[in-house]
């Protein structure tokens, strides 16, 4: 079980690696409307396919099963939305943990 | 090299020049981390074998996460898992055939290439090589759903090669001539024959001469050499 507030932790756990990694020039601070892909994204491609591997190993650990996120299921939370968001990412990882 | 040893990837060690190239590098003391099909053929206790066909996309998501799990990082990929099934001319090949070359040759070098740069990403740090065949340069008739897979393999390790070179990895392809393998009996005698008298040194390669290309794009020195491909044997 994997709360939405969970949610939003491991994506800002994911990003403190990704600026380990030297991926990302400055650490972000993770809330619901920061975009992680298009418009405004801190995120270049690179950081962002990082970012999605590292949310697969959590939740992955998190849950016991694999999981791999699918970027087309993610228009289905949110089709409104011109950028992927925290917003819309989240709820579909708890639904991901929710349903293996 | 104790806990230091450097981690190399290697896809299709059941036999030919997979095996070959992982009984190298383990004499190297590098670790190696094979798979195949089938069941482990290296008994070595640097040696770690996981049934995996590299064209089913989950089955190699899933072996790269564990292998991520197990050694922390990968330092080298070497994807030489292939089909190189006998075909005929173009005309007489039929779907199923070129399906299943493409399959394992294409599709299995894609998977596997995307799932262990992501993995290099992280590091920044990282040699992929594929390997690609003397078909490529030989036009021979007789092999184009092969040639076709192979000369896909050296176009998709060049656009690799761009899109990760400002992370510190490599990619490159090692084009072998003819080594004495299953997939290459599989080619027939006719194409055998044909193939060596268009090559530029007409005999077999060793894999200790293959190992030494390897050998090269891995080396901390060859963090130049990218989107390379070494012939070996033949003036292209």
């Amino acid at each position: 079980m994997i709360t939405h507030e969970r949610a939003i932790a491991m994506i800002q756990e994911s990003t403190h690696g990704l600026r380990k990694a030297g991926l990302l020039a400055h650490d972000l601070v993770i809330h619901e409307s920061t975009v992680l892909l298009g418009m405004g994204s801190e995120l270049d491609s690179v950081a962002f396919v990082t970012l999605i591997s590292d949310l697969e190993d959590r939740l992955s650990r998190e849950t016991g099963h694999d999981q791999f996120l699918v970027l087309d299921d993610l228009h289905d939370f949110n089709g409104e939305e011109p950028s992927l968001t925290v917003r819309t990412l989240a709820p579909y990882l708890v639904e991901m943990a929710r349903s293996s | 090299m104790g806990p230091q040893a450097p981690v190399m990837v290697i896809t299709g060690t059941s036999r030919g020049i997979g095996r070959g190239l992982a009984e190298q590098f383990l004499a190297r003391g590098y670790l190696v981390a094979g798979c195949a099909r089938g069941q482990s053929t290296i008994d070595d206790p640097l040696y770690h074998h996981t049934q995996v066909n590299v064209s089913d996309e989950s089955a190699v998501r899933r072996w790269v996460r564990a292998l991520r799990t197990k050694y922390g990082r990968i330092d080298v990929l070497v994807c030489n898992a292939g089909t190189a099934k006998a075909s005929s001319l173009v005309t007489m090949t039929d779907g199923a055939l070129l399906e299943d070359i493409v399959r394992s040759n294409v599709f299995g070098t894609f998977f596997v290439c995307r799932e262990v740069a992501r993995a290099m990403m992280v590091a920044r740090s990282g040699r992929i090589i594929n390997v690609s065949s003397m078909a490529v340069g030989l036009h021979e008739e007789g092999t184009a759903a092969y040639s076709a897979s192979k000369s896909a393999i050296v176009e998709l390790t060049k656009i690799l090669a761009k899109e990760i070179a400002p992370l510190g990895i490599t990619a490159n392809v090692v084009a072998p001539s003819m080594f004495a393998s299953d997939a290459f009996a599989a080619l027939g005698e006719g194409v055998q024959a044909r193939a060596r008298m268009k090559l530029t040194i007409p005999r077999t390669v060793t894999i200790e001469e293959i190992a030494n290309v390897v050998a090269f794009f891995a080396a901390p020195d060859s963090s130049v050499i990218t989107g390379q491909v070494i012939h070996m044997g033949l003036v292209v």
